[in-house]
Protein backbone atom coordinates (compact mmCIF):
# COMPACT_ATOMS: atom_id res chain seq x y z
CA UNK A 1 0.00 0.00 0.00
CA UNK A 2 1.44 3.28 -0.73
CA UNK A 3 0.55 5.07 2.60
CA UNK A 4 3.16 2.21 4.34
CA UNK A 5 5.47 2.92 1.69
CA UNK A 6 5.86 6.59 2.42
CA UNK A 7 5.18 6.70 6.20
CA UNK A 8 8.11 4.12 6.33
CA UNK A 9 9.77 6.60 4.22
CA UNK A 10 9.66 8.88 6.06
CA UNK A 11 9.59 7.27 10.16
CA UNK A 12 12.97 7.63 11.68
CA UNK A 13 13.54 4.03 12.98
CA UNK A 14 13.03 3.56 16.76
CA UNK A 15 11.30 6.88 16.82
CA UNK A 16 8.26 7.51 19.18
CA UNK A 17 5.01 7.66 17.19
CA UNK A 18 1.53 8.72 18.27
CA UNK A 19 -0.95 7.73 15.53
CA UNK A 20 -4.33 9.59 15.76
CA UNK A 21 -7.61 7.78 14.45
CA UNK A 22 -5.19 4.66 14.52
CA UNK A 23 -8.37 1.99 14.31
CA UNK A 24 -7.37 -1.56 14.99
CA UNK A 25 -4.02 -0.39 14.30
CA UNK A 26 -3.09 -1.36 10.99
CA UNK A 27 -0.37 1.56 10.73
CA UNK A 28 1.18 1.05 14.39
CA UNK A 29 1.64 -2.63 13.68
CA UNK A 30 3.35 -1.78 10.40
CA UNK A 31 5.70 0.66 11.55
CA UNK A 32 6.39 -1.70 14.71
CA UNK A 33 7.15 -4.31 12.25
CA UNK A 34 9.43 -2.15 10.02
CA UNK A 35 10.58 0.67 11.95
CA UNK A 36 10.67 -0.55 15.63
CA UNK A 37 8.75 2.54 16.71
CA UNK A 38 7.53 3.01 20.15
CA UNK A 39 3.86 3.05 19.25
CA UNK A 40 0.82 4.41 20.32
CA UNK A 41 -2.27 5.21 19.08
CA UNK A 42 -5.81 6.98 19.76
CA UNK A 43 -9.08 5.95 18.85
CA UNK A 44 -13.09 6.60 19.31
CA UNK A 45 -14.30 3.29 18.26
CA UNK A 46 -13.85 0.90 21.42
CA UNK A 47 -14.05 -2.49 19.01
CA UNK A 48 -11.24 -1.12 17.04
CA UNK A 49 -9.31 0.13 20.21
CA UNK A 50 -9.98 -3.59 21.73
CA UNK A 51 -8.69 -5.12 18.69
CA UNK A 52 -5.81 -3.15 18.93
CA UNK A 53 -4.90 -3.60 22.30
CA UNK A 54 -5.55 -7.47 21.94
CA UNK A 55 -2.56 -7.08 19.25
CA UNK A 56 -0.64 -5.79 22.20
CA UNK A 57 -0.48 -2.02 20.60
CA UNK A 58 -0.76 0.82 23.25
CA UNK A 59 -3.98 2.61 22.33
CA UNK A 60 -6.26 5.15 24.29
CA UNK A 61 -10.09 5.20 23.58
CA UNK A 62 -10.22 8.71 22.87
CA UNK A 63 -11.56 11.57 20.72
CA UNK A 64 -9.14 13.43 18.65
CA UNK A 65 -11.00 16.86 18.96
CA UNK A 66 -10.69 16.85 22.57
CA UNK A 67 -7.96 14.10 24.31
CA UNK A 68 -4.62 15.77 22.60
CA UNK A 69 -4.10 18.55 25.10
CA UNK A 70 -3.32 16.34 28.15
CA UNK A 71 0.22 15.21 26.71
CA UNK A 72 3.03 17.09 27.26
CA UNK A 73 4.70 19.47 24.47
CA UNK A 74 6.32 17.14 21.73
CA UNK A 75 5.79 13.86 23.61
CA UNK A 76 6.04 12.27 20.47
CA UNK A 77 8.71 12.20 17.44
CA UNK A 78 6.01 11.97 15.27
CA UNK A 79 2.06 12.64 15.58
CA UNK A 80 0.34 11.01 12.39
CA UNK A 81 -3.43 11.88 10.93
CA UNK A 82 -3.81 9.63 7.76
CA UNK A 83 -6.99 10.36 6.24
CA UNK A 84 -9.01 11.75 9.30
CA UNK A 85 -8.31 15.40 8.67
CA UNK A 86 -11.41 16.01 6.81
CA UNK A 87 -13.48 14.47 9.60
CA UNK A 88 -12.31 16.67 12.57
CA UNK A 89 -14.81 18.93 14.16
CA UNK A 90 -12.06 22.02 13.72
CA UNK A 91 -9.02 20.60 11.87
CA UNK A 92 -7.05 23.99 12.75
CA UNK A 93 -7.29 23.56 16.33
CA UNK A 94 -6.07 19.81 15.94
CA UNK A 95 -3.68 20.39 13.24
CA UNK A 96 -1.89 22.73 15.51
CA UNK A 97 -2.41 20.68 18.58
CA UNK A 98 -0.71 17.73 16.52
CA UNK A 99 2.33 20.38 15.48
CA UNK A 100 2.66 21.04 19.64
CA UNK A 101 2.50 17.34 20.35
CA UNK A 102 5.15 15.89 17.45
CA UNK A 103 8.33 16.69 16.58
CA UNK A 104 7.04 15.95 13.36
CA UNK A 105 3.55 15.72 11.55
CA UNK A 106 2.34 13.49 9.01
CA UNK A 107 -1.23 14.13 7.59
CA UNK A 108 -2.44 12.99 4.91
CA UNK A 109 -6.13 13.60 3.04
CA UNK A 110 -8.24 13.23 0.05
CA UNK A 111 -7.85 15.88 -2.57
CA UNK A 112 -10.64 17.89 -3.69
CA UNK A 113 -9.22 19.25 -6.50
CA UNK A 114 -8.31 15.81 -7.94
CA UNK A 115 -9.55 16.33 -11.83
CA UNK A 116 -11.85 13.47 -11.42
CA UNK A 117 -13.59 15.03 -8.75
CA UNK A 118 -13.39 18.25 -10.78
CA UNK A 119 -14.94 16.63 -13.71
CA UNK A 120 -17.41 14.88 -11.98
CA UNK A 121 -18.55 17.57 -10.66
CA UNK A 122 -19.05 19.31 -13.58
CA UNK A 123 -20.58 16.94 -15.61
CA UNK A 124 -22.83 14.71 -12.96
CA UNK A 125 -23.80 18.06 -11.34
CA UNK A 126 -23.53 15.76 -7.99
CA UNK A 127 -21.37 15.57 -4.95
CA UNK A 128 -18.47 13.48 -6.20
CA UNK A 129 -17.75 9.90 -5.00
CA UNK A 130 -14.96 8.00 -5.45
CA UNK A 131 -12.57 4.99 -3.49
CA UNK A 132 -11.06 7.75 -1.37
CA UNK A 133 -14.52 9.68 -0.90
CA UNK A 134 -16.90 6.64 -1.06
CA UNK A 135 -19.99 7.97 1.14
CA UNK A 136 -23.03 9.88 0.22
CA UNK A 137 -23.35 13.80 0.90
CA UNK A 138 -25.86 12.52 3.86
CA UNK A 139 -24.05 10.24 5.29
CA UNK A 140 -20.74 11.15 5.11
CA UNK A 141 -18.42 12.01 7.71
CA UNK A 142 -16.07 13.99 5.36
CA UNK A 143 -17.40 17.50 7.26
CA UNK A 144 -14.17 19.50 5.78
CA UNK A 145 -12.95 18.70 2.37
CA UNK A 146 -10.36 20.19 1.09
CA UNK A 147 -7.55 20.99 -1.46
CA UNK A 148 -3.61 20.86 -1.37
CA UNK A 149 -3.67 24.35 -2.14
CA UNK A 150 -6.04 24.47 1.11
CA UNK A 151 -3.38 23.04 2.56
CA UNK A 152 -0.87 24.38 1.73
CA UNK A 153 -2.20 28.13 2.32
CA UNK A 154 -3.49 26.91 5.35
CA UNK A 155 0.74 25.54 6.11
CA UNK A 156 1.89 29.44 4.86
CA UNK A 157 -0.84 31.18 7.20
CA UNK A 158 -0.11 28.64 10.51
CA UNK A 159 3.58 29.37 10.10
CA UNK A 160 3.70 25.55 9.90
CA UNK A 161 6.79 24.53 7.61
CA UNK A 162 6.03 22.01 5.09
CA UNK A 163 9.52 19.31 4.57
CA UNK A 164 8.13 17.12 2.73
CA UNK A 165 5.67 15.94 0.34
CA UNK A 166 4.17 13.26 -1.79
CA UNK A 167 0.96 12.62 -3.83
CA UNK A 168 -0.78 9.50 -5.32
CA UNK A 169 -3.17 9.85 -8.22
CA UNK A 170 -5.40 7.32 -9.54
CA UNK A 171 -5.04 3.57 -8.67
CA UNK A 172 -2.82 4.82 -5.59
CA UNK A 173 -0.02 5.59 -8.63
CA UNK A 174 2.67 7.90 -7.65
CA UNK A 175 2.38 10.51 -8.63
CA UNK A 176 5.93 13.51 -9.60
CA UNK A 177 5.20 15.89 -6.89
CA UNK A 178 5.94 18.54 -10.20
CA UNK A 179 2.66 17.82 -12.11
CA UNK A 180 0.49 20.15 -10.81
CA UNK A 181 -0.60 17.84 -7.97
CA UNK A 182 -3.84 19.80 -7.02
CA UNK A 183 -4.66 18.78 -10.51
CA UNK A 184 -3.83 14.86 -10.81
CA UNK A 185 -3.01 13.78 -7.03
CA UNK A 186 -6.32 11.66 -5.29
CA UNK A 187 -4.58 11.49 -2.47
CA UNK A 188 -1.41 13.81 -0.42
CA UNK A 189 1.08 13.31 2.18
CA UNK A 190 2.95 15.76 4.14
CA UNK A 191 5.47 16.13 6.70
CA UNK A 192 5.11 19.13 8.68
CA UNK A 193 6.28 20.65 11.80
CA UNK B 1 9.66 -21.35 57.19
CA UNK B 2 9.93 -22.77 54.10
CA UNK B 3 9.51 -20.60 50.90
CA UNK B 4 6.87 -22.51 48.99
CA UNK B 5 7.08 -21.45 45.42
CA UNK B 6 4.59 -23.52 43.54
CA UNK B 7 1.42 -23.83 44.79
CA UNK B 8 0.18 -27.94 45.39
CA UNK B 9 -2.05 -29.06 43.19
CA UNK B 10 -2.77 -32.26 41.71
CA UNK B 11 -4.53 -33.04 38.21
CA UNK B 12 -7.69 -31.75 39.45
CA UNK B 13 -9.33 -30.33 35.74
CA UNK B 14 -5.56 -29.17 35.38
CA UNK B 15 -6.19 -28.36 31.36
CA UNK B 16 -8.56 -25.83 32.40
CA UNK B 17 -7.41 -24.39 35.70
CA UNK B 18 -4.72 -24.43 38.64
CA UNK B 19 -6.31 -27.46 39.90
CA UNK B 20 -6.56 -27.87 44.05
CA UNK B 21 -4.80 -24.82 45.43
CA UNK B 22 -3.92 -24.33 48.95
CA UNK B 23 -3.44 -21.09 51.13
CA UNK B 24 -0.41 -20.11 52.76
CA UNK B 25 0.41 -17.49 55.45
CA UNK B 26 3.36 -15.46 55.80
CA UNK B 27 3.55 -14.15 59.43
CA UNK B 28 5.98 -10.93 60.60
CA UNK B 29 5.87 -8.12 62.46
CA UNK B 30 6.05 -9.80 65.80
CA UNK B 31 7.21 -7.75 68.60
CA UNK B 32 9.66 -5.59 68.71
CA UNK B 33 9.63 -5.08 65.16
CA UNK B 34 5.77 -4.19 64.67
CA UNK B 35 4.62 -2.41 61.79
CA UNK B 36 4.19 1.21 61.44
CA UNK B 37 0.98 2.09 60.08
CA UNK B 38 0.70 5.37 57.95
CA UNK B 39 -0.76 6.77 60.63
CA UNK B 40 1.71 6.13 63.11
CA UNK B 41 0.01 3.00 64.55
CA UNK B 42 1.66 0.28 65.50
CA UNK B 43 0.62 -3.09 64.14
CA UNK B 44 1.99 -6.83 64.82
CA UNK B 45 2.13 -9.77 64.51
CA UNK B 46 0.98 -9.45 61.34
CA UNK B 47 -0.29 -12.76 59.32
CA UNK B 48 -0.95 -12.40 55.34
CA UNK B 49 -2.64 -15.07 53.69
CA UNK B 50 -1.76 -15.75 49.96
CA UNK B 51 -1.99 -17.92 47.60
CA UNK B 52 0.06 -18.71 44.32
CA UNK B 53 -0.25 -20.29 40.92
CA UNK B 54 2.11 -21.15 38.72
CA UNK B 55 5.98 -21.46 39.20
CA UNK B 56 8.27 -18.49 40.00
CA UNK B 57 10.30 -18.53 36.23
CA UNK B 58 14.78 -18.67 37.48
CA UNK B 59 14.95 -14.81 36.45
CA UNK B 60 11.98 -14.27 38.87
CA UNK B 61 10.63 -12.00 36.70
CA UNK B 62 7.05 -13.50 35.78
CA UNK B 63 5.34 -12.91 38.89
CA UNK B 64 2.21 -11.15 38.88
CA UNK B 65 0.62 -9.82 41.40
CA UNK B 66 -2.77 -9.79 41.76
CA UNK B 67 -5.15 -7.10 44.29
CA UNK B 68 -8.52 -8.14 45.42
CA UNK B 69 -11.98 -6.38 46.01
CA UNK B 70 -13.28 -5.56 48.45
CA UNK B 71 -15.01 -8.19 49.88
CA UNK B 72 -12.67 -10.78 48.12
CA UNK B 73 -9.80 -12.90 49.49
CA UNK B 74 -6.26 -14.25 48.66
CA UNK B 75 -8.00 -17.57 46.86
CA UNK B 76 -8.34 -15.98 43.56
CA UNK B 77 -8.27 -19.40 41.27
CA UNK B 78 -8.48 -23.17 41.72
CA UNK B 79 -10.44 -25.00 44.27
CA UNK B 80 -9.66 -25.53 47.65
CA UNK B 81 -10.50 -29.09 47.93
CA UNK B 82 -12.12 -31.62 45.53
CA UNK B 83 -15.62 -30.90 47.56
CA UNK B 84 -15.44 -27.22 46.35
CA UNK B 85 -18.24 -26.17 44.18
CA UNK B 86 -17.09 -22.78 43.27
CA UNK B 87 -13.68 -21.91 42.08
CA UNK B 88 -11.64 -18.78 43.28
CA UNK B 89 -12.91 -15.46 42.15
CA UNK B 90 -10.99 -14.59 39.35
CA UNK B 91 -10.84 -18.35 37.97
CA UNK B 92 -11.67 -17.48 35.26
CA UNK B 93 -8.69 -15.09 34.80
CA UNK B 94 -6.37 -17.01 36.10
CA UNK B 95 -5.03 -20.17 34.55
CA UNK B 96 -3.68 -22.58 32.25
CA UNK B 97 -4.15 -20.77 28.72
CA UNK B 98 -5.75 -18.08 30.38
CA UNK B 99 -4.86 -14.42 30.22
CA UNK B 100 -2.85 -14.67 33.87
CA UNK B 101 -1.21 -18.09 32.36
CA UNK B 102 0.03 -19.93 34.94
CA UNK B 103 1.98 -21.62 31.96
CA UNK B 104 3.93 -18.84 32.03
CA UNK B 105 3.33 -16.77 34.77
CA UNK B 106 3.55 -16.84 38.91
CA UNK B 107 0.33 -15.70 40.27
CA UNK B 108 0.13 -14.18 43.51
CA UNK B 109 -2.56 -12.99 45.29
CA UNK B 110 -2.97 -11.88 48.85
CA UNK B 111 -5.82 -11.07 51.53
CA UNK B 112 -5.62 -7.44 52.75
CA UNK B 113 -4.81 -6.51 56.24
CA UNK B 114 -7.96 -4.98 58.22
CA UNK B 115 -9.82 -8.38 56.02
CA UNK B 116 -10.68 -11.34 57.42
CA UNK B 117 -9.64 -13.72 55.17
CA UNK B 118 -7.39 -15.11 56.98
CA UNK B 119 -4.83 -12.06 57.03
CA UNK B 120 -4.57 -9.96 59.65
CA UNK B 121 -7.57 -7.62 60.75
CA UNK B 122 -10.23 -6.57 63.33
CA UNK B 123 -12.03 -10.41 64.04
CA UNK B 124 -7.92 -11.52 64.65
CA UNK B 125 -6.68 -12.21 68.72
CA UNK B 126 -4.92 -9.30 69.66
CA UNK B 127 -1.75 -10.55 71.40
CA UNK B 128 -2.70 -7.65 73.73
CA UNK B 129 -5.52 -8.86 75.25
CA UNK B 130 -5.84 -12.51 74.09
CA UNK B 131 -9.13 -11.56 72.54
CA UNK B 132 -10.53 -9.93 69.14
CA UNK B 133 -8.84 -6.98 68.07
CA UNK B 134 -12.81 -5.63 67.71
CA UNK B 135 -11.93 -1.86 67.60
CA UNK B 136 -8.84 -1.42 68.97
CA UNK B 137 -7.69 -2.79 65.29
CA UNK B 138 -5.87 0.72 64.65
CA UNK B 139 -7.19 1.76 61.09
CA UNK B 140 -4.96 0.92 58.07
CA UNK B 141 -4.78 2.65 54.40
CA UNK B 142 -4.76 1.10 50.90
CA UNK B 143 -1.12 2.24 51.43
CA UNK B 144 -1.00 0.06 54.71
CA UNK B 145 -2.19 -2.58 52.70
CA UNK B 146 0.15 -2.34 49.53
CA UNK B 147 3.36 -1.75 51.92
CA UNK B 148 2.20 -5.58 54.07
CA UNK B 149 2.13 -7.16 50.04
CA UNK B 150 5.71 -5.75 49.79
CA UNK B 151 7.15 -7.28 52.73
CA UNK B 152 5.56 -10.58 51.36
CA UNK B 153 7.50 -9.80 48.28
CA UNK B 154 10.49 -9.66 50.00
CA UNK B 155 9.97 -12.60 52.12
CA UNK B 156 9.71 -14.31 48.68
CA UNK B 157 12.63 -13.02 47.24
CA UNK B 158 10.62 -11.14 44.49
CA UNK B 159 12.83 -8.28 43.35
CA UNK B 160 10.84 -7.56 40.04
CA UNK B 161 7.00 -8.13 39.33
CA UNK B 162 6.30 -8.70 35.79
CA UNK B 163 2.87 -6.97 36.13
CA UNK B 164 0.39 -5.68 38.81
CA UNK B 165 -3.54 -6.04 38.79
CA UNK B 166 -6.66 -4.77 40.17
CA UNK B 167 -10.00 -4.16 39.84
CA UNK B 168 -12.47 -1.58 42.14
CA UNK B 169 -10.51 -1.66 45.49
CA UNK B 170 -8.03 -3.83 43.81
CA UNK B 171 -6.96 -1.18 41.30
CA UNK B 172 -6.44 1.48 44.35
CA UNK B 173 -4.36 -0.60 45.89
CA UNK B 174 -2.53 -1.27 42.28
CA UNK B 175 -2.59 2.57 41.61
CA UNK B 176 -1.08 3.04 45.02
CA UNK B 177 1.67 0.30 44.42
CA UNK B 178 3.06 1.94 41.08
CA UNK B 179 3.35 5.46 43.32
CA UNK B 180 4.99 3.59 46.33
CA UNK B 181 7.25 1.00 44.49
CA UNK B 182 7.36 2.99 41.02
CA UNK B 183 10.69 0.77 39.83
CA UNK B 184 9.56 -2.77 40.68
CA UNK B 185 6.45 -4.19 38.23
CA UNK B 186 6.78 -3.71 34.17
CA UNK B 187 3.04 -2.97 33.54
CA UNK B 188 -0.04 -2.03 35.93
CA UNK B 189 -3.80 -2.81 34.83
CA UNK B 190 -6.23 -0.60 36.49
CA UNK B 191 -9.99 -1.84 36.41
CA UNK B 192 -12.63 0.23 37.33
CA UNK B 193 -11.04 2.05 39.65
CA UNK B 194 -10.30 5.56 40.89
CA UNK B 195 -7.95 8.13 42.25
CA UNK B 196 -10.04 8.56 44.96
CA UNK B 197 -13.52 7.84 45.60
CA UNK B 198 -16.17 10.78 44.88
CA UNK B 199 -19.07 11.65 46.88
CA UNK B 200 -21.41 8.85 45.39
CA UNK B 201 -18.74 6.32 46.23
CA UNK B 202 -18.68 7.29 50.12
CA UNK B 203 -21.93 7.81 50.45
CA UNK B 204 -22.75 4.25 49.34
CA UNK B 205 -20.19 3.23 51.48
CA UNK B 206 -21.48 5.83 54.23
CA UNK B 207 -24.79 4.01 54.43
CA UNK B 208 -23.42 1.07 54.67
CA UNK B 209 -21.29 1.51 57.80
CA UNK B 210 -24.36 3.59 59.32
CA UNK B 211 -26.27 0.03 58.88
CA UNK B 212 -23.63 -2.07 60.77
CA UNK B 213 -22.68 0.31 63.44
CA UNK B 214 -26.79 1.07 64.16
CA UNK B 215 -27.33 -2.51 64.41
CA UNK B 216 -27.84 -2.87 68.31
CA UNK B 217 -25.50 -6.40 68.16
CA UNK B 218 -22.76 -4.29 66.84
CA UNK B 219 -21.76 -3.51 70.10
CA UNK B 220 -19.07 -0.89 69.78
CA UNK B 221 -17.09 -3.66 67.54
CA UNK B 222 -17.17 -6.08 70.41
CA UNK B 223 -19.62 -8.77 69.20
CA UNK B 224 -17.59 -12.21 69.07
CA UNK B 225 -18.59 -13.74 71.73
CA UNK B 226 -22.23 -12.98 71.09
CA UNK B 227 -24.66 -12.25 68.87
CA UNK B 228 -23.42 -10.69 65.72
CA UNK B 229 -24.32 -7.65 63.91
CA UNK B 230 -25.99 -9.29 60.90
CA UNK B 231 -28.84 -7.13 60.18
CA UNK B 232 -26.21 -3.99 60.02
CA UNK B 233 -23.86 -5.90 57.30
CA UNK B 234 -26.13 -7.82 55.09
CA UNK B 235 -27.98 -4.08 54.52
CA UNK B 236 -24.96 -2.86 53.80
CA UNK B 237 -24.15 -5.67 51.44
CA UNK B 238 -27.39 -5.23 49.61
CA UNK B 239 -26.55 -1.50 48.73
CA UNK B 240 -22.97 -2.81 47.47
CA UNK B 241 -24.69 -5.21 45.72
CA UNK B 242 -26.91 -3.00 43.85
CA UNK B 243 -23.59 -0.31 42.97
CA UNK B 244 -22.10 -3.28 41.50
CA UNK B 245 -24.64 -4.24 38.70
CA UNK B 246 -25.66 -2.19 36.03
CA UNK B 247 -29.31 -0.44 35.99
CA UNK B 248 -29.94 -2.97 32.42
CA UNK B 249 -28.76 -6.05 33.76
CA UNK B 250 -30.89 -5.73 37.32
CA UNK B 251 -33.71 -4.96 34.98
CA UNK B 252 -33.31 -7.45 32.54
CA UNK B 253 -32.74 -9.61 35.33
CA UNK B 254 -35.76 -9.24 37.56
CA UNK B 255 -37.88 -6.11 36.37
CA UNK B 256 -41.16 -6.05 38.17
CA UNK B 257 -41.81 -9.42 38.86
CA UNK B 258 -43.00 -10.52 41.77
CA UNK B 259 -41.74 -13.09 44.04
CA UNK B 260 -45.08 -15.07 44.39
CA UNK B 261 -43.47 -17.81 46.67
CA UNK B 262 -42.38 -15.06 48.99
CA UNK B 263 -45.76 -13.87 48.96
CA UNK B 264 -46.90 -17.26 49.70
CA UNK B 265 -44.87 -18.04 52.72
CA UNK B 266 -45.54 -14.27 54.52
CA UNK B 267 -49.06 -15.75 54.62
CA UNK B 268 -47.73 -18.84 56.60
CA UNK B 269 -46.13 -18.61 59.93
CA UNK B 270 -42.13 -17.82 60.25
CA UNK B 271 -39.84 -20.62 61.57
CA UNK B 272 -36.41 -19.17 63.21
CA UNK B 273 -34.58 -19.37 59.81
CA UNK B 274 -36.71 -17.43 58.17
CA UNK B 275 -36.08 -13.84 58.78
CA UNK B 276 -39.18 -12.20 57.48
CA UNK B 277 -40.67 -9.67 59.28
CA UNK B 278 -44.39 -10.32 59.81
CA UNK B 279 -46.69 -8.16 61.57
CA UNK B 280 -50.11 -9.15 62.26
CA UNK B 281 -52.00 -5.80 59.82
CA UNK B 282 -52.81 -6.95 56.33
CA UNK B 283 -49.77 -5.11 54.51
CA UNK B 284 -46.96 -6.71 54.05
CA UNK B 285 -43.65 -4.62 53.35
CA UNK B 286 -41.07 -7.32 53.26
CA UNK B 287 -39.50 -8.90 49.90
CA UNK B 288 -42.69 -8.98 47.46
CA UNK B 289 -40.34 -8.06 44.38
CA UNK B 290 -38.00 -10.38 43.43
CA UNK B 291 -35.41 -8.16 43.11
CA UNK B 292 -35.55 -7.41 46.88
CA UNK B 293 -35.63 -10.96 47.79
CA UNK B 294 -32.50 -11.43 45.71
CA UNK B 295 -30.78 -8.93 47.23
CA UNK B 296 -31.75 -10.22 50.71
CA UNK B 297 -29.98 -13.46 49.61
CA UNK B 298 -27.43 -11.51 48.82
CA UNK B 299 -27.45 -10.05 52.02
CA UNK B 300 -27.64 -13.26 54.19
CA UNK B 301 -25.08 -15.06 52.49
CA UNK B 302 -22.60 -12.69 53.08
CA UNK B 303 -22.95 -12.28 56.86
CA UNK B 304 -21.79 -15.87 56.61
CA UNK B 305 -18.11 -14.80 55.16
CA UNK B 306 -17.76 -11.79 55.85
CA UNK B 307 -16.94 -9.95 59.49
CA UNK B 308 -18.73 -5.99 60.09
CA UNK B 309 -15.72 -4.74 61.86
CA UNK B 310 -13.67 -5.54 58.71
CA UNK B 311 -16.49 -4.06 56.43
CA UNK B 312 -16.12 -0.37 58.22
CA UNK B 313 -12.42 -0.96 58.51
CA UNK B 314 -12.26 -1.73 54.47
CA UNK B 315 -14.58 0.47 53.52
CA UNK B 316 -13.18 3.50 55.37
CA UNK B 317 -9.80 2.77 53.96
CA UNK B 318 -10.74 3.26 50.25
CA UNK B 319 -12.96 6.09 50.92
CA UNK B 320 -10.04 7.71 53.04
CA UNK B 321 -7.55 6.95 49.81
CA UNK B 322 -6.36 9.58 47.71
CA UNK B 323 -3.36 8.65 45.65
CA UNK B 324 -2.11 12.39 45.72
CA UNK B 325 -2.44 12.72 48.82
CA UNK B 326 0.78 14.50 50.06
CA UNK B 327 1.81 15.66 46.26
CA UNK B 328 0.49 18.55 44.44
CA UNK B 329 -1.82 17.00 42.46
CA UNK B 330 -2.99 13.47 40.43
CA UNK B 331 -0.37 14.67 38.23
CA UNK B 332 2.52 15.05 40.16
CA UNK B 333 2.30 12.28 42.08
CA UNK B 334 1.98 9.80 39.05
CA UNK B 335 5.05 11.76 37.77
CA UNK B 336 6.76 8.62 39.45
CA UNK B 337 5.49 5.87 37.77
CA UNK B 338 7.19 4.12 35.88
CA UNK B 339 5.29 1.20 34.49
CA UNK B 340 3.49 1.35 31.39
CA UNK B 341 -0.27 1.09 32.65
CA UNK B 342 -3.77 0.06 31.01
CA UNK B 343 -6.53 1.53 32.68
CA UNK B 344 -10.14 -0.25 31.65
CA UNK B 345 -13.49 1.28 32.59
CA UNK B 346 -16.41 -0.13 32.06
CA UNK B 347 -19.87 1.22 29.95
CA UNK B 348 -22.24 0.46 32.77
CA UNK B 349 -20.69 1.22 35.67
CA UNK B 350 -21.91 4.12 37.48
CA UNK B 351 -20.39 3.46 40.72
CA UNK B 352 -16.85 3.75 38.96
CA UNK B 353 -17.36 5.91 35.91
CA UNK B 354 -15.53 6.15 33.13
CA UNK B 355 -14.81 9.62 34.12
CA UNK B 356 -12.43 8.39 37.21
CA UNK B 357 -10.48 6.46 34.91
CA UNK B 358 -10.25 8.97 32.53
CA UNK B 359 -8.82 10.86 36.17
CA UNK B 360 -6.16 8.85 35.89
CA UNK B 361 -5.45 8.65 32.05
CA UNK B 362 -5.23 11.75 31.84
CA UNK B 363 -2.46 12.34 34.88
CA UNK B 364 -0.42 9.59 33.21
CA UNK B 365 -0.20 11.15 29.69
CA UNK B 366 0.34 14.30 31.34
CA UNK B 367 3.63 12.56 32.46
CA UNK B 368 4.07 11.04 29.06
CA UNK B 369 3.55 7.52 30.07
CA UNK B 370 2.90 4.68 27.76
CA UNK B 371 -0.85 4.54 28.56
CA UNK B 372 -3.34 1.85 27.49
CA UNK B 373 -7.14 3.12 27.90
CA UNK B 374 -10.86 1.53 26.88
CA UNK B 375 -13.92 2.43 28.08
CA UNK B 376 -14.85 -0.91 27.49
CA UNK B 377 -18.26 -2.26 26.28
CA UNK B 378 -20.34 -4.49 29.00
CA UNK B 379 -24.07 -4.24 30.47
CA UNK B 380 -22.48 -6.06 33.69
CA UNK B 381 -21.40 -2.72 35.46
CA UNK B 382 -19.12 -2.39 37.85
CA UNK B 383 -18.80 -6.16 38.07
CA UNK B 384 -17.70 -6.65 34.57
CA UNK B 385 -14.42 -7.47 35.31
CA UNK B 386 -15.00 -10.46 37.11
CA UNK B 387 -17.16 -11.68 33.97
CA UNK B 388 -15.55 -14.89 31.80
CA UNK B 389 -15.98 -12.69 28.88
CA UNK B 390 -13.61 -13.30 26.20
CA UNK B 391 -13.10 -10.07 24.55
CA UNK B 392 -11.86 -8.66 28.08
CA UNK B 393 -9.30 -11.72 28.24
CA UNK B 394 -8.25 -10.59 24.55
CA UNK B 395 -7.46 -7.14 25.88
CA UNK B 396 -5.27 -8.58 29.32
CA UNK B 397 -3.46 -11.31 27.04
CA UNK B 398 -2.28 -8.68 24.52
CA UNK B 399 -1.47 -6.00 27.00
CA UNK B 400 0.62 -8.17 29.17
CA UNK B 401 2.05 -9.58 25.84
CA UNK B 402 3.23 -6.32 24.96
CA UNK B 403 5.03 -6.17 28.27
CA UNK B 404 7.56 -8.58 27.22
CA UNK B 405 8.66 -6.31 24.45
Amino acid sequence: MRKFEVLNEWVDIKSKVLVLGCGNGEILKELKNKKDIRASGLDLDENKVCEAISEGLSVIQGDINRDLSDWPGKAFDYVIAHDIVQIMTRPDITIKQMVALGGKVIISFPNFAYFMIRFGMLFSGRMPKSNVLPYEWYNTPNIHLFTIKDFKEFCIKEKITIHKEAYTGAGKRKTPEKIIPNFFAEFAYFLIS
Amino acid sequence: MEIIKESKFDNFDSEKSVGIVKTQYFNFGGPPDEMMLENGAKLGPVTLAYETYGTLNQDKDNTILVFHALSGDAHAAGFSDKSDKKPGWWDSMIGPDKPFDTKKYFVLCANVIGGCKGSTGPSSINPATRRQYGLDFPLMSVKDMVDTQKKLLEYLEIEKLFCIVGGSMGGMLALQWIVSYPDISKGAMLIATAPSHSAQEIAFNSIGRYAIISDLNWNCGDYYNGNRPETGLSIARMIGHVTYISEGAIHKKFGRNINEEHNADAHESNNGENKNIKCPGPADFTNEFEVGSYLKYQGESFIKRFDANSYLYITKAIDDFDVSSGYANLADALSRVKAKCFVISFSTDWLYPAEQALKIVKALKINGIETTYTNFESPFGHDAFLIDDERLKKIFTGFLNSLWQ
